[in-house]
């Protein structure tokens, strides 16, 4: 089992025939993602990668019967896409694209409210189970089928939680990237609930990084639900010097939190096992579980 | 992007928020005639800079000179903004490298009963533009809010392009604001809101918003951020703005899009993608060792700019060695940061110790090309390892280091990109 996606999932590629969407969609294919449909306006009736393409995610949606879809769209256009998804009654969009305008993901943050969609992104690597199914950009040849939920606002340290746990043998269950800006759809929560209901994951791994609340409100889930996997979990930007900031509204909406002393204490009072450097994230995992902590 | 003071109180004039006359000056004399117009004094004279904290600041060749200045006579405004321009302002938020005044703005002195704070910007986790606002205004904000948390009011304010009066009403009366008073703040924050939304903000706050003896309200302070993504449908924000570094490297990274912060060890680092960055930073820290920068990489496709960022990163005289971290994946490959190695190598030879660990996309056809060149490199497998190879050797005492010259057919292809101008 996962979380998310599995090979069953049925994936639509919204931006399939750019340079980016068109690459990443190839990988997928050779990973066995069941990619079924693509989807660029003025391209409907053609195929793309052996794909057919829509005009319309709706059309590409009925004539499909597809679950999922990987956003490669400009920036400019990437809310509206993703708009487009929930609108077609998408389960799960994955947003890859990066730089979108704050104040577009305010607007689709309201419209997810009253929908089933789970957006994961913007600005995400996307997810990945090993052997089954890759929505997004994560590398190839480094991962492992095995124990372990991986999530991370970064997507680098994604992959560097990745091979290590590939290194040591404990391999991934699902890998999850949240995204690095600042409104995002799923959260540490959403993935920390699922990764527990999840009999294939032994164990968790989470990846922060300084900036925003969100590393304090899963200590704060963490802390309230009776029992959790192990979780191990390391904040990057520790030793990133505070930059430099106008004004005193970001320090004093969240006050006492943001900084990576506040997540690593907030995680290591919920019970959190929290590693300092980025290269212990691999063997304390392996240690916690060795010990069926 | 941030704006200025000035800048933001001409788009807060053009918006109907009141705001006090007031000019922009660049030299003492101008100072001076603007004050002159303006009318009878005091005045105030006000550095411009990125940043907040200027009352408590100091000028590093001045200390107890503030970045705000209260003037009486023509003669006081002319020598205070003479003294202000073309020195460097330090101040709580600008980091200890401060930043270089290039304009003062003038305006009246003005007496005040109160002095509120209320800002809007955008939360993460809500998702919604929220207002947040208190009575306790004025530069000691954040240690009044530490300690009298309850007296700071969040009121989220949904997604919509446009809040209702009664939004404001509620907050001003929850600050305690007569009831005319309540009816300006309520309008003053339906036109921060507009402003907000259609401009493509992700700050704007007025500290100390001034309330008068007459009730009206003034903004006397005024910060302004742009959201950096919506630039592109931006251009009149886009023309205003210019980036706030301050520091030579860090403003010619910025330059060619690369995130560069000078710190004060001797480990260079090379990484790309924020999140890897900062954990190269981490690791190194952990082993005891010193970083000189953080140097974040955007993902690009030309093997050019990487040799910018190398060329950047290996400029700094401090650096003892330098360790590079690249975990290639989409369109960041390996290879692409190998030939921007050799490319900088090229332009100026590389004289100090190289750690390498390449993983991910092209990761075997990085190694096998920088190995071919003949350059001298210790390559590692994992991040652990080389992050304790490089805080050894920046550890190490000089020695002769052995100029590596790109040799074998990889090296005649460079030479041949090399003279070709690249």
């Amino acid at each position: 089992m996962s979380i998310l996606v599995d090979s069953a999932t049925r994936v639509i590629f919204q931006g399939i025939t750019g340079r980016q969407g068109s690459f990443h969609a190839e990988r997928a294919l050779a990973t066995g993602t069941r990619v079924v449909a693509g989807v660029r306006m003025g391209k409907g009736g053609t195929s793309h990668l052996g794909i057919p393409v829509f005009d319309r995610i709706d059309d590409a949606v009925s004539e499909t019967g597809a679950t999922a879809s990987v956003i490669f769209v400009p920036p400019a256009n990437a809310a509206d896409a993703i708009e487009e998804a929930i609108n077609a009654g998408i389960g799960l969009v994955v947003c890859v694209t990066e730089r979108i305008p704050i104040l577009d993901m305010v607007r689709v943050r309201s419209q997810l409210k009253s929908s089933n969609t789970v957006l994961v992104g913007p600005n995400t690597p996307g997810i990945a189970v090993p052997g089954q199914c890759t929505l997004g950009i994560m590398p190839q040849g480094i991962f492992l089928a095995g124990r372990v939920g991986i999530v991370s606002r970064s997507s680098t340290l994604t992959y560097e939680a990745v091979e290590q746990t590939t290194r040591n043998g404990l391999g991934q269950s699902t890998c999850v990237g949240i995204g690095a800006d600042p409104v995002f759809g799923l959260s540490f929560v959403d993935c920390i609930e699922r990764f527990n209901a999840d009999p294939q994951t032994d164990g968790i791994i989470l990846i922060g990084e300084v900036g925003g609340s969100s590393e304090e409100t899963a200590a704060a889930y963490l802390a309230d639900i009776e029992d959790s996997k192990p979780v191990v979990a390391y904040i990057a930007g520790q030793s990133v010097p505070v930059g430099r900031r106008i004004g005193h509204a970001g320090t004093i909406m969240h006050y006492g939190t943001g900084t990576a002393e506040s997540k690593m204490n907030a995680l290591a009072c919920a019970g959190a096992t929290i590693v300092r450097s980025p290269v212990q994230i691999g063997e304390q995992m392996a240690s916690l579980i060795d010990n069926g902590l | 992007m941030y704006l200025f003071e000035y800048q933001a109180k001409d788009l807060m004039r053009q918006w109907g928020i009141p705001v006090l006359p007031g000019s922009v000056a660049i030299t003492g004399v101008q100072a001076r005639e603007i004050a002159q117009e303006l009318g009878c004094g005091p005045w105030a004279v006000k550095a411009q800079i990125y940043a907040g904290g200027r009352a408590q600041g100091s000028f590093s060749d001045a200390p107890r000179s503030g970045g705000i200045r209260f003037s009486d006579s023509l003669d006081d405004v002319q020598y205070a903004a003479a003294s202000m321009l073309g020195a460097t302002l330090v101040t709580p938020q600008t980091g200890a490298a401060g930043q270089c005044v290039s304009a003062v703005y003038i305006e009246p002195q003005v007496k005040t009963q109160g002095e509120l704070f209320v800002a809007l910007l955008v939360d993460g986790e809500s998702g919604e533009i929220v207002c947040l606002a208190t009575t306790r205004g004025g530069e000691s904000i954040e240690e009044q809010v530490r300690y009298a948390p309850e007296s700071l009011i969040k009121t989220l304010l949904g997604s919509g392009s446009g809040i209702a009066e009664k939004v404001g009403v509620r907050i001003g009366s929850a600050l305690g604001l007569e009831q005319a008073s309540c009816t300006i703040f309520a309008d003053i924050l339906q036109r921060m809101h507009q402003l907000f939304v259609t401009h493509d903000l992700s700050l704007i706050e007025i500290n100390p918003l001034g309330i008068q003896e007459n009730g009206r309200l003034i903004a006397l302070d005024g910060r302004m951020a742009v959201d950096n993504n919506a630039l592109f449908r931006q251009p009149k924000m886009a023309s205003l703005g210019s980036r706030a570094e301050t520091d030579a490297m860090e403003e010619s990274a910025s330059r060619y899009g690369f995130n560069y912060i000078r710190l004060d060890g001797n480990v260079g680092t090379f990484s790309s993608g924020a999140g890897l960055a900062m954990a190269t930073l981490d690791a190194v820290v952990d082993l005891g060792g010193k970083p000189a920068n953080f140097l974040d990489v955007p993902p690009v496709l030309e093997a050019s700019r990487v040799k910018q960022a190398f060329l950047l990163a290996l400029t700094d005289s401090r650096v003892r060695c330098l360790l590079l971290n690249i975990f290639g994946a989409g369109i960041m490959r390996c290879d692409t940061i190998a030939d921007g190695l050799l490319l900088a190598h090229l332009e100026k030879p590389i004289t100090v110790d190289v750690v390498a660990r390449l993983a991910g996309t092209n990761a075997q056809l990085a190694i096998s090309r920088l190995e071919r060149s003949g350059l001298p490199i210790h390559f590692s497998p994992d991040l652990a390892s080389a992050a304790k190879m490089a805080v050894e050797l920046a550890a190490t005492p000089d020695r002769p280091k052995s100029r590596g010259a790109i040799t074998g057919q990889i090296g005649r292809w460079f030479n041949t990109l090399g003279h070709r101008g690249r």
